[in-house]
């Protein structure tokens, strides 16, 4: 059996006072791409930053690699091996290409390494070799999305979460972030946890999925089983 | 008619006083750019640390600018300490409680300073490079001058540590997108303290060269803060650069408003000219677009 990269067990979580996160239960294994979909408001990108300590956690247990996360700060868990493309991508705009690349490699074990994931990012995003130089605010949305996931490959993470990549993007580039998780997967050994609201897409390329409403898990499977699910389909029309 | 050595002479003043005001407003911008939050004690921590460099001048009997190599390192701590004690608890919270904590922390060492010196100002009695040389029809002050040049070179040191070092890129990005800064593995408090400690350290270098020349009062914050405001409003966005070519246009400014007015009207002319400029660019003078 493949080792457990990432568990959540009973997450109740949130915003101060605001509870999101309903109990939670989830778990990503070694070379797994994991899906988790469900409505705007569902509570997604709070269990994404929960797991990275940007949220308030009530109660819960979250584990890397069997190892309790749930006190490092979030800079730490960085560290040691979790990292997430952000929803909006979230782009240092003032600072070039390259810039945002090296900030991206910003802990010592990522640093060390710094010259081959480059060398590996630059031929996933041959875009981004050639605008090195320049501002990344004024990188089309398809390239700075780009630019989002090479800058979170730059940290050398275990397990890699996206958080709707495709938001905003045109189809066509849509499919290329698709394409990239599943390289990331299958070329970097790389653990991943996605956040969609292209259900259908994201469901194809996932080994597993949770769906999600209202702060809780409402349906779990493979993602493939879960793409003839009848209640799915009626839920997000997929045809 | 005006002399027009005299303009020479005091368009001189007013680029060496740029300079200055250039190194202590940068502290200002530091802090605002990076953190977001409007240090209203700024020119406060201006003049503590001249009544500091006033102390230890007196005590090792030291020109007061050589006393700078203790005021920066330790205003560096205090900075990182006041960060930790004060700043943090209030990152997040709305504007007007920033607005008021950050006037207080100014208002009790307003109230420090004069409950311990008085309203009566201090100078160091023997300074060792207030003379001036002459040089055709311009005379220039000594003290001022290396203040000046040591401004200068202190402005670009901060420019290469942003531009060129790792610790750099990480007080770069964090003020990008401070949320995302994280994820990075940057460590975003780490970065607040050590750039609130820095921007100290610059208000204690300013002050130590000052008062080798200058005096102090318990209300020559106000000063320092006003100016520094107007450099970082008029050109913040522009990073040490901007601040740089701002703290020269005030300092010319004020020159120019004691040549022509009085000098009692300096400050007034150099508010004068920013509200001018503001009026054509609301957004400073290097904002984008
Ligand atoms: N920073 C925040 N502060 C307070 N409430 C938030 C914050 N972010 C999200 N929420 C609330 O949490 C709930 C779940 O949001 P979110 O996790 O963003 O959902 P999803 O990603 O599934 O669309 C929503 O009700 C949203 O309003
Ligand atoms: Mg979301």
């Amino acid at each position: 059996m493949a080792e457990t990269m990432l568990e959540l067990k009973n997450v109740e979580a949130g915003y101060g006072e605001f509870r999101v996160l309903h109990g939670i239960n989830l778990r990503v294994d070694k070379g797994e791409i994991v899906a988790l979909v469900g409505p705007n408001g569902a509570g997604k990108t709070t269990t994404l930053r929960t797991i990275l300590r940007m949220t308030t956690l009530y109660n819960g247990e979250i584990r890397f690699k069997g190892k309790d996360i749930r006190h490092l700060p979030t800079h730490k868990i960085v560290e040691e091996g979790v990292t997430m493309v952000p929803e909006g991508r979230g782009i240092f705009n003032p600072l070039t290409v390259y810039e945002n690349l090296v900030a991206g490699a910003y802990t010592k074990k990522a640093q060390e390494k710094m010259d081959d994931t480059l060398e590996f990012v630059f031929s996933l995003f041959p875009r981004l070799k050639e605008r090195r130089n320049q501002i990344a605010g004024t990188l089309s949305g398809g390239e700075a999305q780009m630019l989002a996931i090479a800058r979170a490959i730059m940290s050398r993470p275990e397990v890699l979460m996206f958080d709707e990549p495709s938001l905003g993007l045109a189809p066509k580039i849509v499919l290329e972030v698709f394409d990239t998780v599943v390289k990331l997967r299958d070329e970097a050994n790389m653990t991943i946890l996605i956040v969609e609201q292209h259900v259908k897409n994201s469901l194809e390329i996932a080994d597993r999925a949770y769906v999600m409403e209202m702060g809780q898990i409402v349906l779990e499977g493979e993602g493939k089983a879960l793409l003839n699910d009848e209640r799915l389909k009626k839920a997000y029309l997929i045809i | 008619m005006i002399d027009p050595s005299l303009v020479a002479n005091n368009v001189i003043d007013g680029v060496l006083m740029g300079l200055l005001y250039s190194l202590v407003a940068l502290g200002l911008a530091l802090v605002f750019g990076v953190m977001d939050i409007i240090n209203f004690a700024h020119g406060d921590f201006v003049m503590i640390a001249a009544y500091l460099s006033w102390l230890l001048a007196m005590a090792f009997w030291l020109d007061p600018s050589i006393i700078a190599v203790i005021t920066v390192p330790v205003f560096f701590l205090i900075g990182v300490a006041v960060y930790k004690l004060v700043i943090e608890p209030i990152l997040g919270a709305e504007p007007l409680i920033q607005i008021a904590v950050t006037v207080g922390l100014g208002y009790v060492f307003q109230n420090v300073a004069l409950g311990i010196w008085k309203a009566e100002p201090k100078s160091f009695p023997n300074p060792w490079f207030n003379f001036s040389i002459d040089l055709g029809p311009v005379t220039l002050t000594v003290a001022k001058l290396m203040a000046a040049a040591i401004s200068l070179i202190s402005l670009y040191l901060v420019h290469y540590l942003l531009t060129n070092t790792k610790f750099g890129l990480a007080i770069r990005a964090t003020s990008a997108n401070r949320e995302v800064a994280p994820l990075m593995g940057i460590n975003v408090r780490k970065v607040y303290a050590i750039t609130f400690g820095l921007g100290i350290a610059l208000t204690a270098l300013g002050a130590s060269l000052y008062m080798s020349w200058g005096q102090t009062n318990p209300y020559l914050g106000q000063s320092f803060s006003l100016l520094s405001w107007v450099i970082v409003a008029m050109g913040g966005l522009g990073g040490v650069v901007g601040v740089l070519y701002s703290g020269l246009i005030v300092g010319i400014l004020e020159a120019l408003g004691t040549t022509f007015f009085t000098a009692s009207a300096r400050l007034a002319v150099v508010y004068i000219a920013f509200f001018l400029l503001l009026w054509f660019r609301p957004r400073g003078l290097f904002a984008r677009r």
